[in-house]
């Protein structure tokens, strides 16, 4: 019986291996694959090889998929064939996976490492609790008992000839990052024999895990379920051995494309939405659950949810250069009045980052409005994402326009163009916040200033308050409260926590419409799309973007990200000193007349701007002057020293001066001092306003009188 | 008397006595000014000679509204853009239901407010007990006699919201709420849970309020000295008349109308024209609301003395000028006036 499975299995493998050696390796769909040079400062993962046969092993899942894969448009060295099934009575979740890896580098792997991120909720103890409560308080591990999750690893076999290895015994938590010896979040495994550049091996794993009460993106309220990192995930292998990080509270994730399958049991009659498409039929069991199977080709990541509440909708978006999606919306029943509006900012997402940067290549994308209070909203899984509105939710507000934009388009940058979260968060987060606000600029329209009130329940929508995509869309005013706390070169795990956010969302974005502004929107849409589609299913690195930057813009912007990137400077520039006065001349002078004086008044105006540098950052800036006769004049100014002189001698009057007149720089803190005028409305500014904060505090005054 | 009879009668007595609310108005314009005085220095501070008071000078400029926040320090944290227009009375009211922590300034200035306030409510409610001039001799009169007696009543009135504010709104917001709600997944079954926790602390804020109310009339009609005296008589009227309850709902009411119709109407600050229009809209829903506020007093006043007549009341004896109102009200009611000069 072994004897015949094992023959096979080796004249599976032999067709399979014949199979794909006449497909070609990874890449982009459009291009062939593209063959990187080593660099030994920036180790580049080398093409993909053909994967090895995946081998039907028994009591695991099988690893074959039911039709033939597609065309691998990624290297495909990690991929996993999993069943799970959830028991929501215990909120527990068992599972098997086979894993098939292979070493895309050239050197060998003497150990494996395996991310097994829900023991970051096991206890305090972990380096994410120690780093969250650090942000926030210890308040947020004040939970109940029940509230806390972890993984457990019950099986781990390698299988690479013959019978499967038991090497569980040999596995390990590590802590490379802070060396905290009871963070459990990292495990590794030693190999007696490496896997050597080019090998494939396969892994069975077997766990147990209890699903939190969600601190972060993951687990469970009631009985809706959102599982995200959920698996005992392996991590990314390069050329200097393996990029693995510990489980921060700041950081997201990094992993290698693959193939998963993935059969998921939940009780029936509950809803499942899940990466990748389900493959019919749904099978019944006799214990009153159902099994799904999803597929999913050329993805990094695995996720789902399921509950029996969700009610579901189903639209196509299409467009004529762009391949067509099957839209799928899971939705709460008291949401429901807002399906359009989630449809309509998926179809622009889609849309717009399609035709700005490349098309979405997958079949389809699910959306998911997840449960109230379950922590789960606003965030991206390969072609799986979590939104998140309210009840009365404005119509002139972008929410849940601007969720479903943003964690749309991570399938962009993050999902396709997959950069490793843990190091260089920017580089999703920041270009997809930038891409996000403007997209809402193109398809939305105004928006405005907005607050809730009487607990977060009622909104007030304040229609004079119209907000900008250059300020407002890409988060200047978040900007302001932690800009200077850390350079963005630092690895993002690193960061001084809480401004985590600041850095990666609004620092990037703000950069990155100053070179739009810089460039324009022509070279920098063009650079965009040549780093996605250069670097479409690969892990590019910040030097790789800046790389893109200075050869499609045909400049060297060194300068630039040695100002905005590798350091934590902030950017002030002001105008310090603004006169225009008519020329007098005083001493022995003679006139035109030959006359002699002691004091002639010329006709000219001798106008006097000095700028000056208050913060550390350095930016070229221009000097426009403004004169009574409606002319201007401009000056460029490298910015590089604290202060500078302009004058000019003219026959009007100058009335206004201003440095960066086009906000070319959005970094600058403080633009109010980048100008002065000499006819000043301040007064009539501040006596309004100081009244109209009257009528405030009289009320308030009012409101206190119920007392008496 | 009825609760629409009194609340009518309220509103005599208020339109009867024009003063008062202007020099109520007065008292909070005087009040705040210095304030705002304050606030505008720190604007102009901030603006200097920038081309950024252009364009707020003819409209509001939300991105320069946030760098001014980013930089402001005391009172400049509380010019914020969620003041403009109604946006300002969903501040207050929200900042007291949520029991939100004021600056200090702020709390200094409203401390200072409500006890000038205080001063001058105990002749306000003499005026509209009497219903005729007092003149500004008996009304300063009145307002130093029921002064300190207020007072007394306000320290008392203090401790019962100091319970209700730091304790039980905890117990509710910060205990009953969180707990029953944490495993819900409805948000529209969340907000009414909130809506029943305010029902239920606003009902025991309210009863108070309407008990240290009639407190206050009791004080000025029946000329009582002790407060703790005048607290127990307040709650035995508003134990004996429940309909003291529908009379605050229906005053209630009015200010609701009167907020509903501000928002509707408070223009937005788009140009320099509307921005005075709106303050001047602002200006005038204030006075309204001052208008408001003494129709609680008079109603009130209006309501207890029309229930003065009953089984166990015993008015005390005529005296000479000033004196009490309750003996006003009854010569007033009887043919004959029996109040000798």
């Amino acid at each position: 019986m072994i004897a015949r499975r094992l023959a096979l299995t080796a004249v599976l493998a032999v067709a399979a291996t014949l199979s794909i050696l006449s497909q070609g390796g990874g890449g982009n769909p459009t291009q062939p694959p593209q063959i990187q040079p080593v660099d030994p400062t920036h180790p580049t993962i080398l093409p993909a090889k053909k994967p090895a046969p995946v081998l039907q092993v028994p009591q695991f899942p099988a690893a074959a998929p039911a039709r033939p894969p597609s065309a691998a448009r990624s290297p495909r060295n990690a991929s996993y064939t999993i069943t799970a099934r959830l028991d929501p009575a215990s909120r527990t979740l068992t599972g098997e996976e086979l894993l098939t890896w292979r070493n895309r580098t050239s050197v060998p792997a003497t150990s494996l490492r395996f991310h097994l991120y829900y023991n970051a909720w096991r206890n305090t103890r972990s380096s994410w609790m120690r780093e969250a409560m650090l942000a926030h308080g210890p308040g947020i591990a004040d939970r109940p008992g029940s509230d806390w999750g972890w993984i457990d690893v019950t099986s781990l076999k390698l299988v690479r000839s013959g019978a499967p290895v038991d090497v569980l015994s040999s596995l390990r938590f590590i802590a490379p990052d802070d060396g905290n010896a009871y963070d459990q979040t990292l495990a590794e495994v030693s190999l007696d024999t490496p896997v050597k550049p080019g090998e494939t091996i396969n892994v069975q794993v077997a766990w147990s895990s209890r699903i939190p009460r969600t601190f972060a993106r993951t687990g469970t309220i009631g009985n809706y379920y959102f599982l995200a990192q959920w698996f005992p995930k392996i991590s990314v292998f390069e050329e200097t051995g393996w990029n693995s990080h510990q489980f921060h509270a700041s950081t997201e994730f990094f992993s290698d494309f693959g193939v998963y399958d993935v059969r998921l049991t939940v009780p029936t009659g509950w809803i499942v939405g899940a990466t990748g498409v389900e493959r019919s039929p749904r099978r019944d069991e006799a214990d009153r659950t159902t099994t799904h199977h999803y597929h999913a080709e050329d993805v990094h990541d695995f996720a789902w949810t399921t509950s029996p509440d969700f009610q579901e909708r189903t639209e196509r978006f299409g467009h004529p250069g762009l391949p067509p999606v099957a839209m799928r919306l899971l939705i709460q029943p008291e949401h429901w009045n807002q399906a359009d509006r989630h449809f309509q900012a998926a179809r622009a997402a889609l849309k717009y980052y399609g035709e700005w940067f490349g098309p979405y290549p997958y079949p389809n994308l699910t959306i998911v409005d997840p449960a109230w209070q379950s922590g789960t909203g606003g965030m991206e899984y390969p072609t799986l994402i979590t939104a998140g509105t309210q009840w009365i939710a404005p119509q002139r507000v972008a929410d849940p326009e601007q969720v479903v934009v943003h964690e749309a388009g991570h399938q962009f940058w993050y999902g396709i163009v997959a950069t490793n979260e843990f190091e260089h968060a920017w580089m999703d987060e920041g270009i997809n916040t930038f891409a996000t606000a403007r997209t809402l600029d193109q398809f939305f329209g105004p928006q405005y200033y907005s607050k809730r009130y009487f607990g977060g329940f009622i909104p007030w929508v304040f229609t004079d308050l119209p907000m900008s995509r250059a300020t407002d869309g890409n988060r200047l005013s978040y900007y302001r409260t932690a800009g200077g706390l850390d350079a963005q070169s630092e690895p993002t795990w690193r960061y001084w926590p809480g401004s985590g956010g600041v850095l990666t969302y609004a620092k990037t974005a703000l950069w990155m419409h100053t070179l739009e502004r810089m460039l324009g929107w022509e070279t920098l849409q063009k650079i965009l799309s040549t780093f996605f589609n250069r670097y479409a299913f690969s892990h590019p690195k910040p030097q790789d973007f800046f790389s893109v930057v200075n050869e499609v813009s045909g400049r060297d912007l060194t300068w630039f990200f040695d100002q905005v990137y590798r350091g934590s400077a902030s950017f002030d520039y002001k105008v310090d000193i603004f006169t225009s006065e008519r020329i007098e001349d005083r001493g022995r002078l003679s006139d035109a007349k030959g006359r002699v004086a002691t004091r002639l008044m010329s006709d000219t105006y001798r106008t006097s701007v000095v700028v000056r540098r208050e913060g550390e950052g350095v930016f070229p800036v221009d000097v426009r002057v403004v004169f009574e006769d409606k002319q201007e004049m401009r000056w460029q100014w490298d910015g590089k020293a604290r202060w500078k002189l302009f004058e000019v001698e003219r026959p009007t009057r100058a009335v206004s001066a201003q440095v960066d007149p086009d906000r070319i720089l959005l970094l600058d803190t403080n633009y109010t001092n980048n100008s002065r005028t000499l006819k000043p409305r301040t007064r009539a500014a501040s006596r309004t306003w100081s009244l109209a904060w009257l009528v405030w505090l009289q009320d308030h005054l009012l409101t206190y009188g119920f007392f008496i | 008397m009825s609760v629409l009879g009194a609340w009518r009668d309220g509103t005599r007595r208020v339109h009867a006595a024009p003063l008062l609310l202007l020099g109520m108005y007065a008292l909070t314009l005087f009040v705040a000014l210095p304030l705002s005085i304050a606030l505008r220095g720190m604007i102009e501070a901030q603006l200097g000679d920038s081309l950024a008071a252009e364009t707020i000078a003819s409209g509001a400029n939300l991105d320069w509204w946030q760098e001014f926040s980013a930089q402001a320090h005391g009172l400049a944290t509380t010019f914020v853009p969620s003041l403009v227009g109604f946006g300002a009375v969903l501040e207050n009211i929200n900042g007291i239901l949520e029991n939100v922590p004021m600056a200090a300034t702020i709390a200094g200035v409203t401390a200072a407010w409500m006890v000038i306030w205080s001063f001058l409510s105990g002749g306000v409610i003499d005026r509209y007990a009497r219903q005729r001039p007092t003149r500004a001799y008996g009304f300063f009169a009145a307002c130093g006699t029921h002064f300190w007696r207020f007072l007394r009543v306000g320290v008392l009135a203090w401790i019962v919201y100091w319970v209700l504010f730091a304790h039980v709104h905890g117990w509710i917001f910060d205990g009953f709420y969180p707990w029953i709600t944490s495993d819900m997944t409805v948000e529209r079954t969340a907000a009414l849970v909130r809506l029943g926790c305010y029902a239920v602390f606003g009902v025991l804020l309210i009863a108070s309020n309407i008990v240290f109310d009639y407190a206050r009339v009791r004080i000025v009609v029946e000329d009582r000295h002790s407060a703790i005296g005048a607290l127990v008589a307040g709650a035995r009227f508003v134990r004996r008349h429940p309909a003291t309850f529908r009379l605050y709902a229906l005053n209630a009411i009015v200010f609701l109308v009167l907020a509903i119709a501000y928002a509707m109407l408070s223009p937005g600050p788009r140009g320099t024209a509307m921005i005075w229009l709106a303050i001047l809209i602002g200006q005038l829903y204030i006075l309204l609301r001052h208008y408001v506020k003494l129709l609680f007093y008079a109603s009130q006043t209006a309501f207890f003395q029309a229930g003065l007549a009953h089984a166990s009341y015993t008015a005390a004896p005529v005296v000479v000028w000033p004196d009490s109102p309750a003996a006003e009200s009854i010569a007033n009611a009887s043919p004959e006036p029996r109040i000798e000069a």
